[in-house]
């Protein structure tokens, strides 16, 4: 039954499904792992309007584009030859990017034998998509040990790769001391993903299964991340990536939570020096779905967004100028909808939020992009398969 | 006629090897009315976790440790992941001895609506669990339960 959705769901955006191949025992373990409902995609606009997709199908990361904004896609290119035991699902999610050149970057992340461990994988196409490097693992600690929530970042020949990594969890673990979360690293290419140099930590203590959301500000890469503050306080901090331990703290929410949220935030600039950040908390001092901006001197007031009693979350932010567009899952009952809201003078006022999609099956976050300075909605559902609309406010 | 007795004694078959193999009953949208009214008038708490929760071991563990003191402690336990991960759900909880435990995992992959069926408000940050008292008044938590928050509630609520 799953499987026939899968298929139609595969169908109806324009995919085939290939004759699964013939696997060892210890493939067949991994494809069985990463078949389970792999709804996380990526998803990216080139500068010509092409939408590009990434998604996992029995351990392959295979990528396809369409021309149409998502009606037909290409026949699905494979990046991964040999399966992998993929993690797209939720907070673990394959990215995506298209630079100016055209040179396609897709990175992923691959479970480990061991719960709660994985290595984060690498891959380019220099020829538009045709076909794709032979993955590297990125992460140059290759313990058994988490190195996952991986986030990318492409401008020209830059290519930053952060995700969050227990090196030094594990360290302190075998010395008999305590860690609290994990650690935010980084890599930076400056050829176009040709090499990469050596891992970097960015900060020590990020939550530990929460994604990392990212964004260009200028030349600077900046990243917006749950933390974990003092007394267990898991609330957000915002860091230029290339300069290490200089945390800003970005919420001030009081959530005290010894467990996982696994509820990143996202985050947007907008050209103009200003970041435009949404989360989630459950804190003391607030509770549910915010947006605030950063201009570089000052954070503006938490904005609350969102229905609480239909569990609105996964926020998502794109920022074009001074339209900001802001969407965000709820579940009401009977079906799951995205949910949209839109500030046309730079997140200072907000429209009424309206619905732009639903399903009743199973559903991956919402993803915003920008398609030639436009916000689209990018959605894909277990039984719609993949939707993309203009958000039209 | 007799091709639907071979299915029903199938299924029989295959819910006998189920119990014994000690899974997880499935938790429904109907599980939390059932669960309170096998509790009605008394104290219970329920508690969620999932293979993927890294904080939520440690307090299995506590759990394990406490049900062994208290095998009649009304704790239900319940794993929200998807139903294809049954395997490593069972396996789990024979790993920490909880085979025997009021165990629950979730029959839809559709998680939103089960959690929306507990708890409209819960997004499903990890653990959670809901401490309901001898009038089911409840109280939700997000995070792992401490020992000494538990053996309170124990003394003040069942003792």
């Amino acid at each position: 039954m799953v499987r026939r959705l899968l298929l139609i769901a595969a169908l109806a955006v324009g995919w085939a499904q290939a004759a699964p191949p013939k696997h060892d025992m210890a493939a067949m373990w991994s494809a069985q792992q990463a078949v389970a409902r792999p709804l996380a995609v990526a998803a990216a606009f080139d500068g010509a309007g092409r939408l590009w997709l990434a998604r996992v199908e029995s351990g392959q990361l295979k990528v396809a584009q369409s021309e149409d904004s998502g009606r037909h896609f290409t026949w699905p290119v494979t990046v991964n030859a040999l399966p992998e035991t993929i993690a797209a699902e939720g907070e673990s999610r394959p990215q995506i990017a298209v630079a100016a050149d055209g040179t396609v970057h897709v990175l992923w992340n691959i479970a480990l034998a061991k719960p709660y461990t994985g290595h984060v994988r690498y891959s380019r196409s220099t020829d538009g998509g045709r076909s794709f490097s032979a993955p590297i693992t990125v992460n140059d600690d290759r313990a058994e040990i988490s190195h996952r929530f991986p986030a990318l970042l492409v401008a020209g020949q830059r290519v930053l790769i952060a995700w969050l990594d227990a090196r030094e969890r594990q360290a302190a673990l075998a010395a008999g001391e305590k860690f609290a979360g994990a650690s935010l690293y980084v890599t930076e290419s400056t050829d176009g993903g040709a090499s990469f140099g050596a891992n970097r930590r960015v900060a020590a203590h990020s939550c530990e299964c929460c994604r990392l959301a990212v964004a260009w500000r200028g030349n600077e890469a900046m990243a917006f991340w749950r933390q974990v503050f003092d007394g267990n306080v898991r609330d957000f901090a915002l860091a230029d990536l290339s300069e290490p331990e200089q945390l800003m703290r970005a919420s001030d929410d009081d959530w005290h939570i010894d467990g996982c949220p696994h509820h990143g935030g996202a985050l947007a600039a907008d050209g103009q020096g200003g970041l435009h950040l949404v989360w989630f908390t459950q804190g003391r001092a607030r509770q549910g779905l915010f947006y605030r901006r950063y201009d570089r001197q000052s954070f503006s007031a938490p904005y609350k967004f969102g229905n609480d009693a239909a569990q609105a979350a996964h926020p998502a932010v794109i920022a074009s100028g001074r339209t900001i567009t802001v969407a965000w899952l709820e579940y009401d009952g009977q079906a799951n909808r995205v949910w949209t809201m839109q500030s046309r003078d730079g997140g200072r006022h907000w429209a009424q939020a309206r619905s732009l999609a639903s399903s009743e099956g199973t559903v991956d976050y919402p993803i915003l992009l920008a398609r030639q300075g436009k916000p689209w909605l990018v959605w894909h559902s277990e039984r719609e398969g993949l939707q993309a609309m203009a958000v039209v406010q | 006629m007799r091709r639907r007795l071979r299915f029903g004694l199938m299924l029989l078959a295959l819910s006998a090897g189920w119990a014994l193999a000690g899974a997880p009953k499935p938790f429904a949208a109907d599980t939390p009315a059932e669960l309170a009214k096998r509790f009605a008038g008394k104290p219970y708490l329920l508690a969620f976790w999932s293979v993927d929760c890294p904080h939520c071991q440690g307090e299995l563990e506590l759990f394990a440790r406490l049900l062994r003191e208290r095998p009649d402690l009304p704790v239900s336990l319940v794993s929200v992941d998807a139903p294809e991960l049954a395997p490593q759900v069972a396996a789990r909880l024979a790993e920490l001895g909880l085979g025997d435990a009021d165990n629950w995992q979730f029959a839809d992959a559709r998680a939103a609506r089960l959690r929306f069926a507990i708890d409209r408000q819960w997004r499903g940050e990890l653990p959670r669990s809901y401490w309901f008292d001898a009038a089911h008044r409840v109280q939700g938590v997000s995070g792992a339960v401490s020992e000494a928050a538990l053996r309170r509630w124990l003394e003040l609520g069942l003792d």
